[in-house]
């Protein structure tokens, strides 16, 4: 017999020779197979980590301390109405350990101070992974039946956006990916549905393009179309990567679907005769404040401006001169709906002005486009493009409908299985990978990706990732008391005549009223309740800036002494708050003692000048504005129910609230009127 | 050693306790040990006699005992999995994390059920390749076939249904693939998915429905017809051995199985 089978056989017959014998020894091997699972329990992973956290504390001064408020076993936050059942805690034990502030080591380390408490909400709302799981494999890193895993430090904010859908202080990248989402166009062929059901809703104004013929060339539109960020790098258009035959039938499409605008080319023509003042040209550029909303790039490359319009530093390679001052005469003519004031130019101050901006020109820009005049079927396959590429969901376009759901829908987009992406060969197989990567290199996922090439920095496509991981499920299932609703814009719309001159000024674009407009100057909702009318009649006529710090950017209209009153009037008589009383005011005319107990007051009860300066010679105060003149600007009864409460008037405003008695705002309040700057009115020109 | 336990196990088999539960007395005679047998609800299902050659391991290789060994286990596990189980949306899949991670052996019990799970299903097929390869189906067993047949199914359906309780993606698109493969019926397709599901597609009465099928229905139904199958061994003359069976009948000849027993 060989001798290994000698071996085997005599091995069984020990084992299980006869009947007892195997029942004996299956019973042992039974026996050990059952000891392995509660000895698996007993060597559990989190068994080892309280042991070390025990040792850890051990040697420390407040060891006593710790150890009594340390309890052995496996810990939960249980958040039922939240559905989170979060085991993190039996490991990482030295969260919510004030004593701990030293200690580096994980899984022990304190939680940085939020302002949320952490029983409340539990770990995995904001930072992902799966909570129940009690090994660190199974807890951080497990993705393959659809659970969750950790969500990278850098993208942390996309938590608090999951129920705070507006914007906070403490949430800078999560505040500027939102931003994005509405001002790159994003939300124009994504829908972004909020948790309560409203839309997320564009805030940037693409062009219109019925008119596109009176505004530009072929050839720009050509080589605009080839690369945008060529022509203006911060330009939100994105690159679409078309090719010269795309590009060339695009173009022959819009320049051919184009329809003359009658008034453009009869200002234009009326305009002509008017000859430019060439030195007086960058100083009506800049009296005009263009650069609170153009940028132009400067000699170091840098931009200078505002975002708010077009980057205008190639402006003369783009814009025909007779639109230009057909534009600047009024813009309202071209695009009703324009973010740009229509100043109240002089024919010459247009003919300056056109002639200074076209003078910003690049002579390298589109040199050598040449192109041929359309055949027709050139021309229907620029149309079939534009459908295609989805141009219509930005531009209006001649004979293209603008496209409903152009592109998928991102409301979920957060809690996306992974199961459903189709990862790049050598991609990180993870969700903020994934989203990072298409928003950076969308055409990496293939040539039938429509999605065009944005021209983002790394930081940007993080809070866009940010923005677009607070999008979960869980946002949604959320009890709607947690949930802290967006400020969502309102179509407030001012009436009668004056409604239309603030239309046209475009005060909408830079000031807010009652909910609707830009955050670039004052909130005028309670406007009429604060200041007095010579006041306003002398700003709007030439305005200037009130707080120390700020760059004056209120641009002059030359509004006619008609307008002027017109507007005036209804800004005093409409934006009136319901919470100034102007009854409960004092007498304007107050005698010295008065005076001078608020004055007491002013300097030492509340030390206003630590912000406010109400005497340029000895104050310093540079945070609020300044209060030399402030008896001449403000109504009594305003700064009486400021003084009271601050926040009544303007929510988040940085002035304290101080509980002032009646009458110490009484005497505030005619300390502060009479304050009436050097000499009358006049004085601030 | 081994004689004076013998000998109080005698004693204690004479007692009048152990006479009031178990009927049959002691004693060394075939009669008694025929008795043993037959005496118990248990065990009267097998014959009272067995050949040693039918419990030789080469007949059989074991694998109908096996099987029901595995059975034996499911039953057990599944118990005490349902100790910790809400059939509930969706609690279920909270639960089994429970399972997963804080129940002591919670791991074990659930990997035992579902190792148990898949062996038994292989053992059901392997058992029955035997018998048919072996010729163990024809006269007179042809109706104990059939019965295998049942228990092959209900294996199966308690395998499937099994697949939807942990409630994860697996599941809700395995039962969502598996229920919609019972709408291609001709006619009544559609009828017979949703009552499958309860619904129109996989919710929380599918899950309900899945659960009651395989901790209630299946596993009684499953428990009778072992029972059936069992019998029948006996009353198909035990368990089949190759080559030692009477030569099959005539075709003439009218099958006269109790004759054969006897």
């Amino acid at each position: 017999m060989h001798p290994i089978r000698r071996y085997l056989s005599s091995a069984w017959q020990a084992l299980f020779g006869d009947a007892v014998r195997a029942f004996g020894v299956v019973s042992a091997v039974l026996l050990l197979a059952l000891a392995i699972a509660p000895a698996k329990n007993q060597f559990a992973q989190w068994h080892q980590y309280q042991r070390r956290y025990l040792s850890l504390i051990h040697d420390r001064g407040d060891a006593v301390t710790l150890r009594r408020r340390f309890q052995p076993g496996i810990h939960q936050t249980w958040l039922p109405e939240l559905g989170v059942v979060d085991r993190c805690t039996t490991c990482h034990l030295g969260l919510n350990e004030a004593g701990l502030g030293d200690v580096s080591q994980q899984p022990f380390r304190k939680h940085p101070a939020i302002p949320h408490s952490l029983d409340g909400f539990g770990c995995v709302i904001c930072h992902g992974g799966q909570g129940p799981a009690t090994t660190v494999a199974e807890a951080h890193h497990s993705e393959r039946a659809g659970e969750e895993p950790i969500l990278p430090a850098r993208y942390i904010e996309s938590g608090c956006g999951q129920c705070h859908q507006n914007a906070l202080p403490g949430t800078p990248q999560l505040n500027l990916g939102r931003a994005m989402l509405t001002r790159y166009g994003c939300v124009r062929c994504h829908a972004i549905t909020r948790p309560d059901g409203t839309r997320v809703m564009a805030t940037d104004h693409p062009p219109s393009l019925v008119h596109i013929a009176d505004k530009t060339t072929r050839e720009w539109i050509y080589s605009w179309l080839k690369d945008p960020q060529a022509y203006a790098e911060s330009t939100t258009m994105p690159n679409y990567k078309l090719s010269d035959a795309d590009a060339r039938d695009l173009s022959a499409y819009l320049m051919s679907s184009s329809t003359p605008r009658e008034g453009d080319t009869a200002l234009a023509a009326t305009k002509a005769g008017s000859s430019a003042d060439l030195a007086a040209g960058p100083s009506l550029y800049g009296q005009s404040f263009c650069a609170s909303c153009h940028a132009v790039q400067n000699a170091a490359g840098n931009l200078v401006g505002g975002d708010v319009g077009p980057e205008l530093t190639r402006i003369g390679n783009k814009a025909k001169p007779e639109w230009l001052a057909a534009w600047l005469a009024n813009p309202r003519v071209y695009d009703a709906t324009t973010l740009m004031p229509h100043y109240r130019f002089t024919a010459q101050q247009v003919a300056t002005l056109t002639t200074f901006l076209q003078a910003k020109s690049d002579s390298d820009y589109g040199t050598g486009v040449h192109l041929d005049a359309p055949i027709p079927a050139q021309v229907a396959h620029g149309k079939r493009l534009i459908v295609e590429l989805g141009c219509a969901a930005c531009h209006e376009i001649n004979g293209v409908q603008k496209p409903e759901n152009f592109a998928p829908d991102l409301s979920t987009i957060g809690s996306k299985p992974l199961a459903q992406i189709v990862f790049l060969p050598g991609m990180e197989v993870s969700l903020p990978s994934y989203i990072v990567a298409k928003i950076r290199q969308p055409r990496a996922f293939g040539a039938s990706v429509k999605m065009p090439q944005f021209a983002l920095t790394a930081p940007q496509a993080d809070a866009l990732t940010t923005a677009l991981l607070s999008l979960t499920n869980r946002s949604r299932s959320m009890p709607d008391t947690l949930r802290v609703a967006a400020t969502v814009e309102t179509n407030y719309q001012p009436a009668g005549h004056a409604g239309k001159l603030i239309n046209e000024l475009a005060c909408f674009s830079c000031h807010r009223i009652n909910g609707r407009g830009g955050d670039m100057a004052p909130d005028l909702t309670w406007e009429g309740s604060s200041v007095q009318r010579q006041w306003l009649i002398d700003f709007l006529r030439n305005p200037n800036t009130l707080r120390p710090s700020l760059i004056r950017r209120m641009p002059r209209f030359n509004l006619s002494d008609s307008e002027n009153k017109e507007l005036t009037e209804y800004i005093l008589a409409v934006y009136q708050s319901p919470a100034v009383d102007a009854d409960a005011v004092p007498d304007p005319s107050h005698s010295p003692d008065v005076v001078e107990h608020g004055k007491q007051l002013f300097y030492s009860k509340y030390a206003c000048q630590s912000c406010h300066i109400a005497n340029d010679k000895t104050d310093k105060g540079y945070i609020g504005p300044t209060l030399t003149q402030v008896g001449s600007r403000l109504t009594a009864a305003w700064i009486y129910s400021w003084l009271k409460n601050p926040q009544a008037l303007r929510p988040g405003t940085t002035e304290p609230n101080q509980n002032m008695s009646d009458e110490d705002a009484r005497a505030l309040a005619a300390f502060l009127m009479s304050l009436k700057g050097q000499g009358a009115h006049g004085a601030k020109l | 050693m081994a004689v004076k336990t013998s000998a109080m196990m005698d004693k204690v088999r004479a007692s009048r306790v152990w006479r009031s539960v178990f009927r049959a007395g002691t004693g060394d005679s075939t009669l008694h040990r025929a008795l043993a047998i037959q005496q118990s609800i248990f065990l009267h299902l097998f014959s009272t006699k067995v050949r040693k050659r039918m419990v030789k391991f080469s007949a059989t290789w074991y694998l109908g005992t096996l099987t029901f060994g595995t059975f034996l286990i499911l039953v057990i596990t599944g118990v005490l999995l349902m100790l910790y189980y809400h059939p509930s949306v969706p609690q279920a899949y909270a639960d089994m994390k429970d399972l997963q991670f804080v129940v002591s052996s919670g791991l074990f019990l659930r990997n035992l059920h579902r190792w148990s799970a898949q062996l038994m299903v292989f053992l059901v097929f392997a058992h029955m390749f035997k018998v048919f390869y072996r010729g163990a189906y024809r006269t007179p067993r042809e109706f104990n076939w059939v019965v295998g047949v049942v228990l092959l199914v209900i294996t199966l359906l308690l395998s499937y249904t099994g697949y939807l309780l942990p409630w994860d993606q697996l599941a809700f698109w395995a039962i969502t693939v598996g229920s919609n493969l019972s709408s291609a019926v001709p006619l009544v397709g559609n009828k017979i998915h949703f009552l499958l599901l309860g619904g129109n597609q996989v919710n929380a009465n599918a899950l309900l429905r899945f659960y009651v099928l395989h901790c209630v229905v299946l596993p009684l139904a499953a428990m009778l017809f072992i029972a059936i199958h069992f019998w029948r061994i006996r009353k198909d003359g035990g368990l089949y051995v190759q080559g030692t069976e009477p030569k099959p009948q005539q075709n003439n000849e009218t099958v006269n199985t109790a004759a054969e027993v006897k």
